[in-house]
């Protein structure tokens, strides 16, 4: 029986659809809640999502995955909301964006602790929501290497995952040799793990995907459409081409059942401006038909929209 | 709105200086260790924080006390709506604090903001922060502001300050000179260099509380009397602890005495730094009467004067708290 977490209760994977792999309902670094710049009423954060969720299930959607992690603003209650009423399956996460995002009572916990926290949102539930966490994010902090505390995270995901058949989900594939490392030393499969941002504009560089790729592990572009080509790119832009091209070589190097994209657009930014314009929906306006004007064909996209997430979010136990 | 002359900022408005009472200066209400409210073995049911707090409200009431400050700050458990059903519950007046610190208790906002590179939050941002929690109102996250926050308050590492520590100092610094209303700090590794940040910042001394000075570390380098040469508060926040790292009971009697006799009776301070509910942490299980019912009667046993111990409980918090 194949089985995946939603907010509001499990789904088969045949459900699943069309996936958006990485992606945010609203994310904002620890502490941005203190910071009135940055508040929206109900009112507003309603009014910037639910078109977008609404679109995203007009152009044949299934689900959204969430990648926000606990400290972020990760908010279940307001995604069961949006998926009651938009029809989008959302899956939430445990763990942490990267240790730079856990606060104290977390950067100060042992990887056994840690292991029970993402243990207990995926099988017992996230605080008192009763939904159960569909993946674990975990990550590098800022600076390019793995801290002591992105390690223990990294641990204690692998030990959740291998304890619940939960997949993991990183941001950045940058220092990979370390997490795979940690991954292979608790016998986790690397099928389990998505190691994402390697299209990012200040990683790519230095991101080994193919030797990732090589390990075992499954790969992310998951920040299409952030474009130095946007009136207001962030840092991690990277030209529209550069991306496009990066990806289609990759995939052309025979590693399609391994590869995974997504936009990590925001739909309502908690503690940053956002980027104006960029959308979950870019997959469907820009990407996809991107993809088929260099020559994919419709079973190449649905592999890796539809096939890849199931087979990577589908808990494995 | 800054603190008018002879006024306190309470949770329910200001509050003539006068109506203070006992001040309990350096108290925890609610204590969270940030990222607890998220921790799946921690449940935080806000009947049985209220529960336990208006008793210990009461207790502290029944023996004299009148206004307790919480001194955590803005990012470590602080409930301000709780707080005023507290404060309307018990009579007590309650001072809530804005401020944050040390570094390691920091959210990811202020360390590694989303820039290239991460800096650091500046004073000047910090400053904007608290000063906005005096002037606006004090933030319930993404909800709303209410009241006005009473004290900045902020702490260095125990290991030394940091310079995100000292960029927090100099905010709170910012603030207390911005608004009138009192800074609160506890130091790190070295009291007098610590102060030595915030009154570099040109805040009057008089206006800066130096807590944890009854820690044996603090008292054999001088730094209680040293601080109140200084003309700054002296605040002996850890009354009833008995520890490695702190005094005895009678060893602080002597201290207050020593200082007392050196002429700075008005510059000291007392306080239990008692956790009214800890989550995440063990907190500190005493209650807020404890200076009252307990360490008053060790100080008149030494010889300190009644009118020095009101001095020491009511009139100095009271400078500190109204003095513009």
């Amino acid at each position: 029986m194949s089985r995946v977490n939603t907010v509001l209760g499990p789904i088969p994977a045949e459900e699943l659809g069309l996936v958006a792999i990485h992606e945010h309902i609203g994310y904002g670094m620890p502490g941005s809640e203190l910071d009135t710049q940055w508040w929206k009423s109900p009112e507003r954060r309603y009014e910037e999502t639910v078109p977008k969720l609404r679109q995203f299930h007009e152009h044949g959607g299934g689900t959204f995955v969430d990648a926000t992690g606990i400290c972020n603003g990760r908010d279940v209650d307001h995604y069961k909301s949006l998926s009651a009423k938009t029809g989008v399956h959302i899956v939430a996460c445990t763990g942490f964006v990267g240790g730079d995002t856990a606060l104290p009572h977390f950067a100060r916990a042992s990887v056994d602790y840690l292991t029970r926290q993402f243990v207990h949102e995926i099988t017992v539930g996230i605080g008192d929501t009763k939904s159960l966490a569909g993946v674990i994010k975990v990550g590098v902090s800022r600076g390019g290497r793995m801290t002591d505390l992105d390690k223990r995270i990294y641990r204690a995901a692998a030990r959740a995952a291998l304890g619940t058949g939960a997949p993991i989900l990183t941001h950045l594939a940058i220092d990979a040799e370390n997490a795979i490392a940690i991954f292979a030393e608790e016998g986790l499969p690397l099928d389990r793990v998505l190691f994402g941002h390697v299209d990012d504009g200040v990683n790519a560089d230095k991101t080994r995907d193919v030797w990732i790729a090589e390990q075992g592990g499954r790969i992310g572009f998951d920040t299409f459409g952030y474009e130095t080509e946007l009136p207001d790119p962030p840092f991690w832009a990277r030209p529209r081409k550069e991306r496009l091209d990066h990806f289609l070589r990759f995939v052309g190097g025979g590693r399609l059942h391994q590869v995974l994209a997504s936009a990590d657009a925001n739909c309502s930014p908690l503690g940053w401006p956002g980027v104006k314009g960029h959308t979950v929906n870019y997959i469907f306006d820009d990407l996809i038909p991107d993809l088929r004007d260099a020559g994919l064909d419709e079973a190449a996209i649905k592999t890796i929209f539809v096939d890849n997430p199931a087979g990577f979010l589908t808990l494995q136990k | 709105m800054s603190v008018e002359s002879k006024t306190v900022n309470t949770v329910l408005g200001p509050v003539p200086a006068d109506d203070l009472g006992v001040v309990s200066v350096h108290e925890a209400l609610l204590s969270v260790v940030p990222g607890a409210e998220h921790a799946f073995d921690i449940t935080i049911d806000r009947a049985d924080v209220f529960g336990t707090l208006a008793a210990k409200l009461k207790d502290f009431r029944a023996h004299g006390g009148g206004t307790l400050v919480d001194s955590t700050g803005m990012f470590h458990g602080r409930d301000v709506p709780l707080y005023e059903a507290l404060s309307r519950t018990t009579g007590v007046h309650i001072v809530a604090s804005t401020g944050q610190g040390p570094e390691e208790m920091l959210g990811g906002y202020f360390l590694t903001p989303q820039t290239n590179p991460p800096t650091p939050w500046p004073a000047e941002k910090f400053a904007g922060l608290f000063t906005d929690e005096v002037t606006q109102g004090m933030v319930v996250p993404r909800v709303e502001r209410r009241g006005a926050a009473g004290l900045v308050a902020t702490t260095a590492t125990r290991t030394g300050m940091t310079p995100t520590d000292e960029s927090l100092f100099r905010g709170a610094a910012r603030t207390a000179l911005a608004t009138g209303v009192p800074v609160s700090i506890r130091y790190g590794s070295d009291a007098v260099h610590d102060l030595g940040v915030v009154l570099d910042e040109k805040v009057p001394a008089h206006r800066v509380v130096v807590g944890g000075l009854d820690r044996r570390d603090a008292v054999a380098a001088g730094a209680p009397l040293e601080t109140a040469r200084r003309g700054a508060c002296v605040a002996l926040d850890h009354v009833g602890t008995e520890d490695e790292a702190h005094l005895t009971d009678d060893e602080r009697v002597a201290l207050v005495a020593e200082l007392v006799a050196a002429g700075f009776g008005n510059r000291v301070l007392l306080s239990c730094g008692a956790t009214g509910v800890a989550k995440g942490h063990a907190g500190h299980d005493l209650p807020y009467s404890y200076v009252l019912t307990t360490f008053v009667p060790l100080l008149k046993a030494r010889g300190v004067s009644d009118a020095d111990i009101r001095r020491m409980l009511v009139d100095n918090p009271r400078d500190l708290l109204s003095a513009p």
